[in-house]
């Protein structure tokens, strides 16, 4: 990574887009580019300590330290300004649903305004219809708003809260202090295992190597020197940065960032930088209320004409439209939805799946690529013996975290001698008091190729510690870049045997040069032509497969020439090093995690592109991305075919190639569009050694190619790319908090596989929304058409709003959100991830079926049973119309029923409240057919099964009960106007909840019978 | 996505919304060809063809279970509703308020309560329900007697009120203190008058106005009536509550002031 690509590549963006925001951005980053310009890696130590008024042997003074601190703060990255909470908890009421209640309650304001100025002081109802929008909308907003405090909660829970410690030096004395409190010129010493504490520049060193992967993702360890290598400071080796860790050696050197100015938190700001986007459901839900208020206005334009044309005055007919437009708001949507996403949440939760926002829960359902980093999610993190090569043959090891897998047969000689060089020839040794914890996940003291033998040895021959005492160490040589071999000369086990036996190991063309044997099948045979192309041959296919690979070799000292006590020199080496026997090769990698290939397949079964964005070499990511099926058995990349069919590569089709690795380095001359083609053309993609910037601009480039991108990681260095992310996954267990800030999703298991889980949760909760959605809408209408028959055909009030406020909110707000619960029609994770444009959440099918097929019919059941309650009572149909004027005068206390009868004002009024409660009981019972009918779009709920959603039936015989209540429960006339209308009525709907399960079937078999036929296109929803 | 999430300018959007209006590229008119809108517009004149036919299949089966006679059920009904006459209103109740100096004022009532007479003028009474009633008990018929399949009414005729009549006093008492008003019981079809006593003694509703066989049966009904004559004080707003005393109708109902009383306020200015 260098600083000129990460920074040209915002160049090549800003040419692109001319939009404010990036512009803004772009300013942002050319003010960092200005403060990266640090020459301290450049500039002498004694330059140095003048700058920093500092002491590379005394350190700083304490006071002066104090001062500084007093300055620049403390040491330690400042969280992101967290969204103060009333602003998050105003974010939950001003969703799209929410404006649109928002506006309802207003307009209901305003409807009650012109009523009390009118003096029609007893219409109370839109006073209350108001009040019941506004609590709804806090309500819910309440709710939201504590299920994230929750998931934020857990979240924070994770935090690692064990201060970090650092040694410094300060008036000459060390001191060990806590890490957030050094400065910059402050000197410390760094050893193996720990964190560096901040940005140092090395002043002195011993085989110091850090793992940069917090920063890069690169997981090969870098060693520091003192000496500047190169001129810029992210390359040189003697800068070490804030947040990696020493893997081995000892350091001293001098801070020159701390906090937020070291280049990590600098990463970390610039993902703050990064705006959030608008998830798929919101948008999605903007679309449905575009769609409602669509209608709802077109509606009541309608009948406002009609009203003035049949009469009314403007100002009634202005109240008839706000009715109409007020009544097409489903009150008990946002409840619905609310309480089905966090329902998922929830359900995720348990899958070790945390969502901290809860329109994230969809996000990964409708997610068509994941930007997956490698280190650490893809893989385990810890380099891994994984294969052999000993006998002329290549043997896996066991990788599996669990050391589940298949192990090699260790029945050689030859194996043995390979683990006994193996066990020798290493430095590495456990931390002590571990004996419970199982060898995998032991600690260990020692670089990363070695802890991998370590552990190797340690499972397969058993306790190293033990065996290395028995041989005896005489002398060793440690690994030096020019030697590239490291070499120890051991005691024999047994006593008898006074010779000497020296191990080697190192890469391995240096110690096929220094042998003159091979070891096979326990014989020690001469390593002719033939032997060496064989190694040659393995040493490829093991390096191809993107593993580091180390030669092993040994020889046992002539007795007579290195007798017991003879002086062995390590630097004079004043032993023999060549003619030795050759061993085997062993080779290892950061293994993938054992799920995830599995995942990566369920990924691709499911439609979902899974794109390696690492900082790590390109060959070990497409090695790691053949492993886990990122790039598919057979694919190859541009290079293969161009060395398959030996042609230079500029004649190679690119659209032949399935696969593509592309570094930073090829990335940064690279436009946009050029990208844009690279990720259309090739479905299988690789980018190798990217820094934080281009992982952003990948991000970017999937986007505008129209696809809805999840990213995962677990580094600072992802923090931006998670951000900008449809949905950022970070990592719970391995994640750094900045990532988990960043991110929308966190797996608590850092377990790829769970993402699946995720998709799928998404993707039923997107159908399953979309069912509770079109039960919800449905009922609309039978609301509506009530108050429309009230104004055109002047018939007493069939519907009040109290009982529409209990219907919505009350009733049928439990079979809504059971729909939550219902199993997936078909194998979800084997369809395409739906089409952001094409597949919307409320189409015009599923609103026209749901409002003029459905609901239709529940209108008439509810007239049925409203005529029936009428004429039952006296009062017949044709009577009815034109009734109103009569019926509703406060002072006729004698109007004439069809038989004569003579009704006062309240007797009548009980009898519209009569009125009221069978049209409530037909809305119910018909709502009961159609729950039935929402279990599928599809299939027919016979093979669904009736019962297989428990809490559906549940929330039925709950609507039932709560109907009941509501029916005859004493005092509910005077208080909710339901009266307990007689038993019959309840029954008066029923064929026509009947002709709708029936009718939907219909429609269900036509639509299966006929896809794409014109049933299917105007039908299916 | 990145489409998607743009915010649309206005003009755009009235771009899109003429886009959708017509598509000239596919020739589809508000997202569908023409041909499909008369495809989709037949399927839902059949729909509702199919739907307005069983719902009134629907209303016709109602009608048809329902007795002409008697309403199924009564349960609004439990006891009956009383009226006074002039039902002038004030603010909620009813409130008789006149000037006998002012001759207009009088005379309005007069009209009212003259209105209200009208169906029980003598003659008519004895052109329509010329049935000659035995008092004092039940009306019970079981059969069709009389004309057209209908059964008798009894007749109540305008001078049974005496001096509240309007015949000999045509201004009702209205330009003195001594006024009239009617009190009418609302007609239903229940048999729940039985030995009633009325305060004032002689407003006794006659039994053999009940019961009430419905509007097809008895269609010449009138309902009795029964008329109170006040003797105000002078100046003085009188509160009068009206109840029919009868140990089968309630007149306690919180909810409904006109039920089996009626209450109102009468004043006489000078």
């Amino acid at each position: 990574m260098s600083k000129k690509d990460t920074y040209n590549m915002f160049e090549m963006d800003g040419d692109m887009d001319k939009k404010k925001k990036k512009m803004k951005k772009k300013e942002k980053l050319e003010g960092m580019k200005k403060e990266m310009d640090i020459d301290d890696h450049e500039i002498t130590i004694e330059e140095l300590e003048m700058r920093y008024n500092t002491s590379v042997t005394k350190g700083l003074t304490s006071t002066f330290a104090s001062q500084v601190l007093e300055r620049d703060g403390p040491n330690e990255l400042k969280p992101p300004k967290g969204t103060p909470e009333y602003v998050k908890f105003a974010r939950q009421l001003a969703g799209g649903l929410q404006c649109l209640m928002w506006v309802a309650a207003v307009i209901c304001f305003i409807a009650f305004g012109i009523e009390v100025a009118r003096g029609n002081v007893t219409a109370f109802d839109n006073l209350y219809l108001a009040i019941t929008l506004i609590s709804v909308v806090v309500v819910t907003g309440c709710f939201g708003y504590y299920q994230e405090f929750k998931s934020t909660n857990i979240i924070a829970s994770f935090k690692n809260l064990v201060p970090q410690q650092a040694i410094v030096i300060r008036d000459g004395q060390k001191n060990q202090i806590n890490a957030h409190q050094l400065v910059v010129g402050d000197l410390v010493e760094i050893k193996g295992g720990d964190r560096v504490p901040a940005d140092i520049r090395i002043i002195s060193g011993q085989a110091c190597k850090v793992d940069n992967s917090s920063l890069t993702g690169e997981s090969e360890p870098q060693s520091k020197t003192p000496e500047c290598t190169h001129e810029n400071p992210l390359e040189t080796k003697n800068i070490a940065f804030f947040s990696t860790t020493c893997l081995e050696g000892v350091a001293t050197g001098i801070i020159i960032n701390t906090g937020d100015r070291t280049i990590i938190g600098r990463i970390a700001s610039l993902a703050s930088g990064v705006g959030n986007e608008k998830t798929p459901i919101a948008i999605e839900i903007e679309h449905f209320v575009d769609i409602i208020a669509g209608l709802a206005i077109f509606f009541g334009f309608t009948f406002f004409v009609v009203a003035m044309f049949i009469g009314y005055a403007f100002l009634e007919a202005m109240i008839f439209f706000m009715a109409i437009v007020v009544a097409y708001v489903p009150e008990g949507l946002l409840a619905t939805v609310t309480v089905c996403l966090s329902l998922t949440a929830k359900r995720l939760a348990r899958k070790n799946c945390v969502v901290k926002n809860l329109e994230a829960v969809e996000t990964l359902g409708s997610t068509s690529v994941i930007c997956s980093d490698k280190t650490g999610t893809l893989t385990q993190n810890r380099m891994t013996v994984a294969h052999l090569w000993f006998d002329n043959h290549i043997h896996a090891a066991d990788t599996t975290e669990d050391q589940s897998g298949q192990s090699f047969d260790q029945s050689s000689e030859t194996w043995r001698s390979v683990a006994r060089v193996a066990s020798l020839c290493n430095r590495a040794t456990f931390r002590p008091d571990q004996e419970g914890v199982p060898i995998p996940k032991r600690l260990v003291v020692g670089d990363a190729s070695e802890t991998a033998l370590l552990k190797f040895t340690e499972l397969t021959v058993g306790n190293v510690m033990d065996y290395r005492n028995r041989f005896k160490k005489v002398v060793e040589v440690p690994f030096n870049s020019t030697n590239k071999f490291q070499l120890s000369v051991h005691e024999l086990e047994d006593p008898l045997d006074l010779r000497y036996l020296l191990v080697m190991k190192g890469a391995p063309e240096r110690i096929l040069e220094r042998c003159s044997t091979i070891l096979i099948k326990g014989q020690e045979l001469p390593l002719d032509e033939q032997w060496s192309e064989a190694f040659q041959t393995a040493y490829m296919d093991l390096g191809g497969l993107g593993e580091r690979v180390l030669g092993f070799c040994h020889i046992y000292l002539n007795e007579k020439e290195f007798p017991r006590g003879y002086p062995f020199d390590p630097d004079e080496m004043n032993f023999t090093t060549s003619g030795l026997c050759f061993a085997g090769l062993i080779s290892m990698i950061d293994p993938p995690r054992a799920t995830v290939p599995d995942a990566v397949m369920k990924c691709r079964t499911a439609g979902i592109r899974v794109v390696m964005v690492t900082g790590d070499h390109p060959i070990t990511a497409r090695a790691i991305a053949a492993n886990v099926g990122i790039i598919s058995e057979g694919s190859e990349t541009v290079e293969d075919i161009a060395q398959r069919k030996r042609i230079p590569v500029e004649q190679v089709n690119k659209r032949d190639a399935r696969a593509c690795v592309i570094s930073g380095g090829q990335l940064k001359d690279m436009s946009s569009e050029e990208l844009d083609d690279a990720l259309r053309n090739h479905p299988e993609m690789v980018f190798a050694r990217t820094s934080p910037q281009q992982k952003l601009i990948i991000v970017e480039s999937c986007q505008r190619l129209g696809s809805i991108v999840a990213v995962t990681g677990d580094g600072v260095n992802d923090s931006p790319a998670l951000k900008k992310a449809d949905i950022g996954v970070a990592m719970g267990i391995a994640g750094s908090d900045a990532a988990k800030n960043a991110a929308d999703m966190i797996l608590l298991d850092d377990n790829f596989a769970s993402i699946v889980t995720g998709v799928e949760q998404g993707r039923l909760i997107f159908d399953n929304l979309k069912k509770s959605i079109a039960y919800t809408l449905t009922k609309n209408i039978p609301e509506l058409t009530p108050y429309l028959i009230y104004i055109t055909v002047s018939v007493p009030l069939p519907l009040g709003c109290i009982t529409i406020l209990f219907i919505e909110l009350a009733t049928d707000i439990f079979p809504s959100v059971s729909l939550a619960y219902e199993k997936a029609e078909s194998d979800i994770m084997h369809l395409k991830p739906r089409n952001p444009r094409q597949h919307r959440l409320v189409n015009e099918a599923l609103a026209v079926y749901s409002y003029f097929q459905i609901g239709a019919i529940q209108s008439f059941a509810g007239f049925t049973d409203y005529f029936t309650a009428m004429a039952q009572e006296g009062w017949y149909p044709l009577l009815c119309v034109g009734l109103r004027s009569q019926w509703e005068n406060v002072h006729l206390q004698d109007v004439q029923d069809s038989y004569g009868q003579e009704w006062t004002f309240s007797q009548r009024l009980y009898q519209e409240y009569t009125c009221y409660t069978v049209f409530f009981v037909s809305i119910e019972i018909c709502q009961i057919s159609d729950v039935l009918i929402r279990k599928t779009r599809r299939l027919s709920v016979f093979q669904q099964g009736f019962f297989r959603n428990r809490v559906l039936v549940s929330a039925i015989v709950f609507q039932l009960l709560l109907g009941n209540l509501l029916c005859y429960c004493p005092g509910m006339p005077n208080i909710f106007n339901f009266m307990p209308i007689r038993v019959q009525w309840w029954f008066v709907p029923v064929p026509y909840g009947i002709l709708i399960f029936v009718y939907d079937e219909i429609r269900k078999l036509g639509v299966r019978r006929y896809p794409g036929s014109w049933w299917d296109q105007e039908l299916y929803y | 996505m990145a489409a998607l999430k743009e915010k649309r300018t206005c003009g755009q959007r009235c771009e899109d919304f003429g886009r959708f209006v017509w598509n000239s590229d596919d020739g589809t008119l508000m997202g569908r060809t023409p041909e499909k809108w008369v495809y989709i517009s037949l399927y839902y004149v059949a729909f509702y063809v199919v739907m307005t036919a069983l719902f009134c299949l629907a209303i016709w089966t109602l009608m048809y279970t329902l007795d002409p006679y008697t309403p199924d059920y009564q349960d609004r009904l439990k006891s009956p509703g009383v009226m006074v006459w002039p039902d002038t209103y004030g603010e909620e109740t009813v409130e008789i308020f006149y000037n006998t100096s002012d001759k207009a004022s009088g005379k309005k009532m007069a009209n009212i309560l003259n209105e209200f007479l009208k169906p029980y003028n003598d003659t008519k009474q004895l052109e329509c329900n010329n049935y000659n009633c035995t008092k004092g008990k039940y009306f019970i018929q079981n059969t069709f007697s009389a004309p057209h399949h209908t059964k008798w009414s009894c007749p109540f005729t305008q001078s049974m009120l005496g001096p509240c009549s309007g015949l000999e006093d045509p201004t009702f008492g209205y330009n003195c203190s001594r006024p009239c008003v009617i009190i009418k019981m609302n007609r239903d079809g229940q048999e729940n008058v039985a030995k009633i006593e009325y305060f004032p003694d002689r407003g006794i509703i006659d039994p053999s106005y009940f019961p009430y066989y419905g509007k097809l049966a008895q269609p010449t009904y009138v309902n009795p009536l029964v008329a109170v004559r006040f003797s105000l004080v002078e100046e003085k707003k009188a509160k009068i509550q009206c109840r029919v005393v009868s140990h089968k109708i309630s007149y306690e109902n919180f909810h409904d002031p006109y039920e089996g009383k009626v209450i109102f306020s009468l004043k006489a200015l000078k």
